[in-house]
């Protein structure tokens, strides 16, 4: 065993979305940080849809974004087609999609990874997370290496235990052509005693764009104007690049039919997938047999990039054998001569169950453990980079000795994530939705830099040199707000990257909004309010007489440090909550009586 | 901040009831109810009107305690009112009306030992009060409620919910594959719930039974002193209001006042006429329908002999019946051993003879125990206010929607009234949380890549 003489603060476990915010964040706030990966050509992979963003998950990529993280910035900087969703609805539920060439994505990403400073990254698989005290210290790898850690984050994907399956053919693997992480799968469940479950998802075919019929497509053209989707992208200047077009069609009669000649033969219908998968991203065959009623589906063809003629199919997501795939490409219109050239397929893989986490992403039962992405029962690109991001700043955090930063539901999407997970649990992979923020209203893409950027500067997340610019624009939103009326031909030096017309839309969506603001503001307060009482240490509510059985063992078994997050805990009363709430202060109480003696 | 609250803070009986309401609203709230700028002096009474509507609801003394210098160490006012449960329950309903919110079980005891106002020991008291109410709570407010109103919570629940997925699934459909919802649709929906949270509202209010009278049906067989009981009630309060027969011929009501309130008496008389055809059991199924009606059942039994089966049959019902009920053993020795009764331990029950009187004052204050139970150190109706109120506030939310909607505001806009609407009715309907939602997306709606 080589025993590696660096100490590192932070050891980031997995490259993919989640892993490499982790990484750039910790080794931002000067956190000495290693990022370990099976293999460095696939960090950052899209290893589903080329697009970042989408519902919800646009604003979360804006506030990543504005935290300081890199996704918007390499998604434009990758970007071959800008579609903001839902213009036609209210600027609460405006979305930012952004469809990427996949491999300069990831090489992007891949770039600013060796960029930073503070971070090593390092072509190797992590095996097992070594505890001493109770108390994470390091991490041993597959060529038998072992580098000493202060903490670990755990971004592991789909790679965990990864079993894929294609109709009723299944073979290991974390990913199509990559192996699973067996060994770790083993040291988290069997060593360090993971509350460890099964996941499922799945991805479309790819196939190859020669010989398809664009005439029978209904094209969706990039916009035009375009809004970059990071705060620091040159509107102007990215403009002047070229884009491509993605395409619409639809499933027939005809893909009805094979679907349902072939049901039997489906890993998810033949019994071999025990995983569990989620509703809302149903495969094809998912769909037909839940919705028989609905004889056409729509499909959207994604390019994969600039410099291939692979497309992704969305809408197309099946793990029906391969010759079954073969004719449900034929059957659509547009397709016919179209080859695949990668079959869709479906994944089980291990995550450890969100609710053992505190606010900060650290596990309660391993000290210094961090985890964040798909470990955590999220789907999604976007998912994962917000949680990566928060635990790679946790962890720089707990090691320099300060407090965690966490953001409240109100404050972001990313807050309301993590708080629904570690509060509620998961029992389908989580994947945000506008509908899932009771502040939607507060939490939009427009904002996200007014919500979080003064976040990211007080923690050294985001470069100095746009503090100045950044507080130009709050004084002028401000300013719009208050005076409606007042013109913004204001003089736009020093505002870059932002502009007066940026600010006079804040203000004008800010008035459309105005009662709703105010209103979910206070009750905002309230939520604070009840966030800053904490409960202290050492203070056990099972011996809380009087509260509902149910709520004492869900107390005990989520831990709740604030009385904010006890009450958002599923099925604790109101009166549980002021049973808390006296039983705290007693405990103060008595503890301060128990000092002065 | 912290919500204004308001209770009542004495039992029932005597002359004068005081309300107190506690809360940084205060004054606001005094203000508005006395129509006066709150020229409110510390410590001081006044003499105030309070208004309802147009009308005067009662001349009130008002006692002001200025924050920290009161019982819960916030801002408290306290409203000494004529006892009638008329104006204690419309005045509680006016405070919720202007904002305040009915406390919840030893919340202002809650408040002054937070606020530094309670000792300890006193806070262990204090404890009991709120765990008591904890299991009782839920089960209460739904044990209250006949099956009609059940059905009723059923259908807003649902149509709330579906509204509130058919907005959500329009906002997340970037694709548009679906067609937009009419705002005729919205608006019958919406239109459709508050029809039944306005009914709801009416049963609710805490006026209600000391307007319209207790409904309470005496159910038993001939044989077992029924009518002696119902003799015993009317006659020894000598305080009937009027006397008729009922509609049919097997049904008497009778009309009283017990403990300051109004009770209708119905006697379901004629079981055993009917009972000749056993197949038909006519006279099972018209007590079936008195206890439907009912918000309160008797259930007289005759201590000295065991239960027949058409008896053990009717008990079944009656605990179908999920409400109210006091068990009554009529006999004319109360030290007697009573037959054996399952179940029986879930509801109150007395012994009374109707010959002596013994044990009639113990079954009143049972019966007028639905003002009396939900009483606590400072709060009375808890259930049936914090109710009242939720259903105000959901109202208030789903007319916001049709306001919004004649200047075509936007799903997210109606979304978040519905949620809103939705969250005051929590303790009614059950909480509808935003997987809930989700879950009525998915399984109606074809989405998702």
């Amino acid at each position: 065993m080589f025993v590696c003489e660096d100490n590192y603060d932070v050891i980031v476990i997995g490259g993919g979305h989640a892993g490499c915010e982790a990484a750039l964040a910790a080794a931002k706030l000067g956190a000495k940080t290693l990022l370990l990966t099976q293999s460095l050509d696939t960090i950052a992979q899209m290893s589903c849809n080329p697009s970042i963003g989408g519902i919800a998950k646009g604003q979360i990529v804006r506030e990543i974004d504005a935290l300081g993280g890199a996704m918007g910035r390499v998604t434009d900087h990758a970007a071959l087609h800008y579609h903001m969703l839902n213009t036609g609805k209210g600027p609460a539920v405006h979305s930012p999609r952004v469809q990427c060439d996949k491999k300069v994505y990831q090489f992007t990403f891949k770039h600013f990874l060796e960029l930073q400073p503070n971070l090593d990254i390092m072509q190797d698989e992590a095996v097992k997370i070594s505890v001493s005290d109770r108390a994470v210290d390091g991490v041993l790898t597959l060529r038998n290496t072992f580098y000493h850690a202060k903490t670990v984050i755990l971004t592991t994907g789909t790679f965990l235990a990864g079993t894929i399956h294609i109709g009723t053919e299944m073979f290991r693997g974390g990913r199509y052509n990559d192996m699973p992480s067996d060994g770790l799968a083993k040291n988290l469940r069997d060593d360090l005693k993971l509350n460890i479950l099964r996941f499922k998802t799945g991805t479309p075919m790819r196939i190859n764009a020669r010989g398809l019929d664009y005439s029978k497509f209904r094209l969706q053209p990039s916009d035009n104007p375009l809004q970059p989707i990071s705060h620091f992208t040159n509107a102007k200047e990215q403009s002047k690049r070229t884009f491509l077009s993605c395409y619409i069609t639809r499933t027939t009669l005809e893909t009805d039919k094979i679907l349902r000649e072939n049901f039997q033969r489906s890993a998810m219908y033949s019994g071999h997938i025990h995983g569990l998968g989620p509703r809302y991203c149903p495969s094809v065959e998912d769909k037909i047999k839940k919705f028989p009623e609905v004889t056409s589906h729509p499909l959207f063809l994604e390019p994969e990039g600039f410099n291939t003629e692979e497309y992704y199919i969305q809408g197309f997501s099946t793990s029906m054998p391969e010759d079954v795939q073969r004719a449900l490409i034929k059957s659509v219109p547009g397709m016919e001569n179209a080859s695949i050239t990668r079959p869709g397929y479906a994944i089980e893989y291990d995550f450890s169950d969100p609710r053992d986490l505190f606010p900060s992403l650290e596990s309660k039962r391993i000290p210094g453990l961090f985890m964040a992405g798909q470990i955590n029962g999220t789907t999604g690109y976007e998912e994962a980079g917000g949680q990566g991001l928060m635990a790679g700043i946790n962890a720089a955090l707990k090691v320099q000795g300060k407090e965690p930063f966490v953001l409240r539901r109100d404050e972001a999407y990313i807050g309301v994530l993590i708080d629904d997970l570690i509060n509620k649990g998961v029992n389908e992979p989580y994947r945000m939705f506008t509908s899932r923020a009771e502040y939607r209203i507060l939490l939009r893409n427009d904002n996200a830099d007014l919500r979080l950027m003064p976040y990211a500067f007080k923690l050294g997340m985001l470069d100095e040199k746009y503090k100045a610019p950044f507080e130009k624009y709050q004084a002028l939103c401000q300013k719009l707000i208050e005076k409606p009326a007042l013109s913004a031909d204001e003089d736009e030096t020093e505002l870059f990257p932002w502009t007066a017309e940026k600010a006079r839309t804040h203000a004008d969506i800010y008035h459309k909004y105005a009662g709703y603001y105010e209103r979910n503001k206070k009750d905002a307060e309230k939520l604070a309010e009840m966030d800053s009482i904490k409960i202290p240490e050492g203070f056990d509510p099972s011996a809380v007489r009087g509260l509902l059985f149910e709520s004492a063992q869900k107390l005990a078994s989520v831990k709740p440090q604030t009385l904010g997050q006890a009450g958002r805990i599923p099925g604790v009363t109101p009166a549980d909550l002021q049973l808390l709430a006296v039983h705290i202060e007693r405990f103060r109480r008595l503890k301060n009586a128990k000092a002065a003696r | 901040m912290q919500h204004t609250i308001c209770a009542l803070a004495t039992g029932a009986g005597g002359a004068v009831a005081l309300v107190r309401l506690s809360g940084p609203e205060v004054r606001r709230i005094v203000s508005e109810l006395i129509r006066r700028p709150a020229a409110l002096e510390p410590r001081k009474q006044t003499l105030c009107s309070i208004y309802d509507g147009k009308e005067v609801l009662d001349k009130a003394l008002i006692t002001y305690f200025q924050a920290p210098h009161s019982f819960t160490g916030e801002d408290v006012a306290e409203f000494a009112v004529h006892a009638s449960p008329y104006i204690k329950g419309r005045l509680l309903e006016l405070l919720c009306e202007h904002g305040a919110v009915a406390a919840k079980r030893g919340e202002f005891s809650q408040r002054a030992f937070l606020n530094g106002k309670m000792d300890l020991v006193e806070a262990q008291g204090l404890c009991d009060l709120i765990a008591s109410g904890n299991k009782a709570a839920h089960k209460l407010a739904m044990d209250s409620l006949d099956g009609k109103l059940s059905a009723r919570l059923e259908e807003i629940k649902k149509r709330l919910s579906e509204l509130l997925a058919q907005i959500e699934v329009r906002l997340d459909d970037v694709d548009e594959e679906m067609t937009p919802l009419s705002d005729k649709f919205v608006e019958d929906e919406i239109n459709g719930v508050l029809g039944h949270i306005k009914a709801l509202a009416d049963t609710f209010s805490v006026g209600k039974y000391i307007k319209d009278g207790l409904k309470t049906a005496i159910v038993g067989a001939p044989n077992s002193g029924k009518s002696s009981l119902l003799n015993a009630l009317v006659g020894f309060d000598r305080a009937i209001v009027s006397d008729r027969s009922g509609t049919t011929r097997d049904t008497v009501e009778e009309t009283l006042e017990i403990n300051g309130q109004k009770i209708i008496l119905t006697d379901t008389a004629g079981i055993r006429e009917h009972a000749l055809d056993p197949a038909e059991k006519e006279g099972m199924r018209r007590s079936h329908r008195a206890m439907e009606a009912a918000d309160l059942i008797l259930f007289v039994l005759d201590a000295f002999r065991s239960l027949t089966p058409e008896e053990k049959e009717l008990w079944q019902d009656i605990c179908r019946q999920n409400k109210r009920t006091i068990i009554v053993w009529n006999k004319t020795d109360l030290s007697a051993q009573c037959p054996l009764l399952e179940e029986a331990e879930k509801y109150p029950s007395v012994a009374v003879s109707c010959k002596t009187g013994e044990g009639l004052e113990r079954l009143k204050k049972l019966i007028t125990a639905d003002v009396t139970e939900a009483q606590t150190a400072d709060g009375l109706m808890i259930s049936n206010l914090r109710h009242y109120e939720a259903l105000l506030r959901a109202q208030t939310e789903l007319e916001s929607v049709l306001i919004r909607l004649e200047s075509n505001a936007g799903g997210e806009i109606y979304a978040e009234h519905l949620r809103r609407a939705l969250t005051h009715l929590q303790d009614l309907i059950g909480e509808v949380t935003p997987d809930d939602v989700l879950g009525i997306i998915f399984s109606k709606f074809c989405m998702g890549k």
